[in-house]
């Protein structure tokens, strides 16, 4: 079935102390849509959530720090726990990891603040290293006055000048200076300085031989170095040994919470609840089974309405319609393993609404031939198919398992189209070629224009994109009246089933006849200005084409009023867009011989008349395969984009337009996703 | 037939002009999209596919010039 699953609205009652196990039990069957309660309804007041709900949230904002603190990655944890092991070591746990970690972090911190202590008074101290004074000697004087710093260059004469009372020192190095003077002649003496980029560093108030001091810090720093390893080690045993079990609390404890927190979601009054939700009609039976079983008569399920397909549909004045049932209900899609892969593609756009087709199906056809057509080269069909392979075995996120499944697919049928319809390979073809080097001629061997199988010759290669441009663009003009007239079938359909018959054929079989009569309309015109024969107006293809046209548009007309007329334009706009699928195959095509011309006809010295003809230089040779990869990476890493883009674009655009709304609520029933935990019997104690 | 030269000029300014509109209106479209992006990371399929619907402009551009081509 392409249409979403039939929902039904239910309406579950009982006594509030059964809440509690209501709420598990709906987790459990995994077929609840649960609807948020209005508090708009008399007597009922929002649910106040269970009692375990704050214990459990404390526990999960301590266990979330420590997490932190220990640099937890997800990644790296392995296997399940056992929810009730959790439930029992939970609280030990995290006092002990609490006052282990706290007190590990905390000396790593401190350790890490003295050794940048350390380290900027080391730095102070080398400058002093080569001036052979105790560090005593810089202070304590009354007349004096002590520079000491950075220079550049040796400033002794000009402080002697500027100032006579004055001893200067330089150190061996030649970039540090300490410069004793009497206090009346510091200006003079600083000034002199200042010509040779004096800056100045305090000597610290220390005693003993700068030498002994930067030894004394090494000592230490190195000391402490040590014990710094031996706090960050300490903290890496410690993620190794918990990091799983936090990980797996962590998981449990935002489970609890969240089930703790649906009473949120639900009305309740002094001794009874109400929830509202949707459940999957074929599911209503299990469900109510489970609850008159489960739960021993304390709450009962009402089925309360089936939702339908068909709508109210919406006046032209704008005015809305209140929200119906179908238009309310959450959209499930039941697509098999294949058909699923695809589904993100459909979904990044929007949900199908409930009562609308979903056209993963359709797309699962068409996209991957798209790109095919585009790409339409073994060279590179089959390194998308590995690509595309390995990808989807590799990667989790949606993103990359759909880019994956489009290069898989649509690899498996750029193969298919560049054996069999263009018989090439990175561009040039197999066959020997009237104007162009061939796979045939540069390895000087015969490839055949067909093969047989079985009693029947299979052609390698009918066109060449470059050769053979009216016949492609021909047929991808073809293929989008095809694809508009998929699309129009479609949004008959769902029209029909959505608003009735009546809007169906003013609103898409009308379409459907202008396409038709506009398919005729090219044969002709097609006739006429490619072929040149003269068209007669008594033509039996204008006699039917005519016709159907105006229908068409007077249906259309009726249907959504002048806008229908503005939409003519657009229809054609849209089936020329098709020819995109030859454009980009031509563009690729014309980057691929650009580059296999450089690379064998002007570098080796190729001659396609004259076949396995070359230059016969190996070095040449090395630079010729050098630029091949270059310039067919380049072109293969373009055609995940531009073939990808494009042939999803055609769907969302031209294809998506004439049927598809979207804008569905997707069905989220309660239930929880375990990664780092197992329940066993179904119950947590 | 016609002036070969003529006709390959002109093929050339129907994908040269066509191809600067495209850009022109991709390049509007796209940095809405982005910002939009920043504030909501799910509107990135979206984005695409706004930013690529004028890519059309071009493409019935490069029609014009393979018919002219095709009639050199």
């Amino acid at each position: 079935m392409l249409l979403p699953i039939q929902m039904t609205r239910v309406l579950i009652v009982g006594s509030r102390g059964a809440l509690k196990d209501t709420i598990e039990l709906l987790y459990r069957l995994e077929a609840a849509h649960l609807i948020d309660f209005s508090a708009e309804e008399e007597g009922f007041s929002l649910g106040a959530p269970l009692p375990e709900s704050s214990e459990a949230s404390q526990r999960l904002l301590k266990l979330r720090s420590l997490e932190k603190d220990m640099g937890v990655d997800a990644a790296e944890v392995r296997g399940r726990m056992d929810v009730a092991q959790i439930e029992k070591d939970l609280a030990a746990t995290i006092a002990e990891l609490e006052v282990e970690i706290t007190s590990v972090t905390e000396s790593r911190n401190k350790l890490a603040g003295r050794i940048n202590e350390l380290e900027a008074e080391r730095a102070v101290l080398k400058g002093f290293l080569g001036i052979p004074l105790d560090m005593e000697m810089y202070s304590g004087y009354e007349s004096l006055r002590v520079l000491t710093g950075k220079v550049r260059g040796d400033p002794s004469v000009a402080v002697r000048a500027a100032a006579p009372q004055s001893e200067v020192f330089l150190s061996d190095s030649g970039d540090f200076v300490a410069v004793f003077v009497a206090k009346a002649q510091a200006d003079e003496a600083q000034r002199a300085l200042a010509q040779f980029g004096f800056t100045e560093v305090p000597a610290p108030a220390k005693s003993g031989s700068p030498q002994q001091l930067v030894a004394r810090a090494d000592e230490e720093l190195t000391a402490l170095r040590a014990s710094l390893e031996e706090a960050v080690r300490k903290l890496e045993e410690l993620r190794e040994r918990h990091a799983a079990f936090v990980k797996a609390a962590d998981e449990h404890l935002s489970i609890v919470v969240e089930k703790a927190e649906t009473p949120l979601r639900v009305g309740t009054t002094e001794y009874a609840f109400a929830m509202d939700a949707w459940v999957p009609t074929s599911d209503v039976p299990k469900v109510e089974k489970a609850i008159a079983e489960g739960l021993g008569g304390k709450v009962h399920l009402e089925a309360l309405a089936t939702a339908p397909r068909k709508e109210a549909h919406a006046s032209h004045e704008g005015e809305e319609n209140p929200k119906s049932l179908a238009e309310e209900a959450p959209t499930k899609t039941e697509n098999g393993r294949i058909v699923k892969q695809f589904e993100y593609m459909e979904r990044m756009l929007s949900t199908p609404k409930y009562n609308e087709i979903d056209p993963t199906v359709t797309m699962m056809i068409t996209i991957p031939i798209f790109f095919g057509l585009m790409v339409g080269d073994i060279g590179y069909g089959i390194p998308f198919m590995i690509l595309g392979w390995l990808g989807l075995r590799n990667c989790r996120s949606d993103e990359w398992r759909t880019i994956s499944t489009l290069l898989f697919y649509g690899g498996i049928w750029a193969t298919i189209f560049g054996v069999f319809l263009f018989g090439e390979m990175y561009g040039i073809h197999f066959a020997e070629q009237p104007h162009d080097m061939s796979w045939s001629s540069l390895l000087g061997v015969q490839l055949p224009h067909e093969i047989a199988i079985g009693g029947f010759e299979i052609p390698l290669g009918i066109y060449s994109k470059l050769h053979n441009v009216k016949p492609i663009l021909y047929m991808t003009i073809w293929i989008g009246l095809i694809h508009v007239f998929i699309g129009y079938v479609i949004g008959v359909y769902n029209k029909a089933i959505r608003f009735g018959l009546k809007h169906a054929i003013l609103e898409r079989f009308s379409w459907l006849l202008i396409v038709i009569g506009g398919a005729l309309l090219l044969l002709i015109v097609v006739d006429a200005m490619i072929l040149g024969k003269t068209v007669e107006l008594t033509d039996l293809r204008i006699l039917i084409a005519a016709p159907l046209i105006v229908v068409g548009i007077l249906l259309a007309y009726k249907g959504e009023g002048a806008a229908a007329i503005l939409d003519l334009p657009g229809l054609m706009g849209n089936v020329i867009s098709y020819t995109r699928l030859a454009a980009i195959g031509m563009s690729k095509a014309g980057l691929a011989l650009a580059f296999n011309t450089i690379a064998f006809e002007v570098l080796w010295g190729h001659d396609f008349l004259v076949p396995g003809s070359n230059s016969g230089d190996t070095i040449i040779l090395i630079a010729v395969l050098a630029i091949f990869l270059v310039g067919h990476l380049t072109i293969f890493i373009l055609a995940i984009i531009s073939a990808g883009l494009h042939s999803l674009r055609l769907h969302y655009v031209e294809f998506f337009m004439k049927f598809y709304e979207g804008g569905g609520v997707d069905f989220k029933p309660l239930k929880v996703i375990r990664k780092y935990t197992i329940e066993k019997n179904g119950v947590s104690e | 037939m016609a002036d070969a030269g003529l006709i390959a000029l002109s093929a050339g300014i129907a994908v040269g002009i066509t191809g600067m509109a495209s850009a022109w209106a991709e390049k509007e479209i796209g940095s809405a999209a982005i910002g939009a992006m920043a504030e909501n990371e799910k509107l990135f399929g979206k984005g695409l596919i706004l930013t690529v619907i004028p890519e059309t402009i071009v493409i019935f551009g490069m029609v014009v010039a393979i018919l002219l081509w095709l009639n050199m």
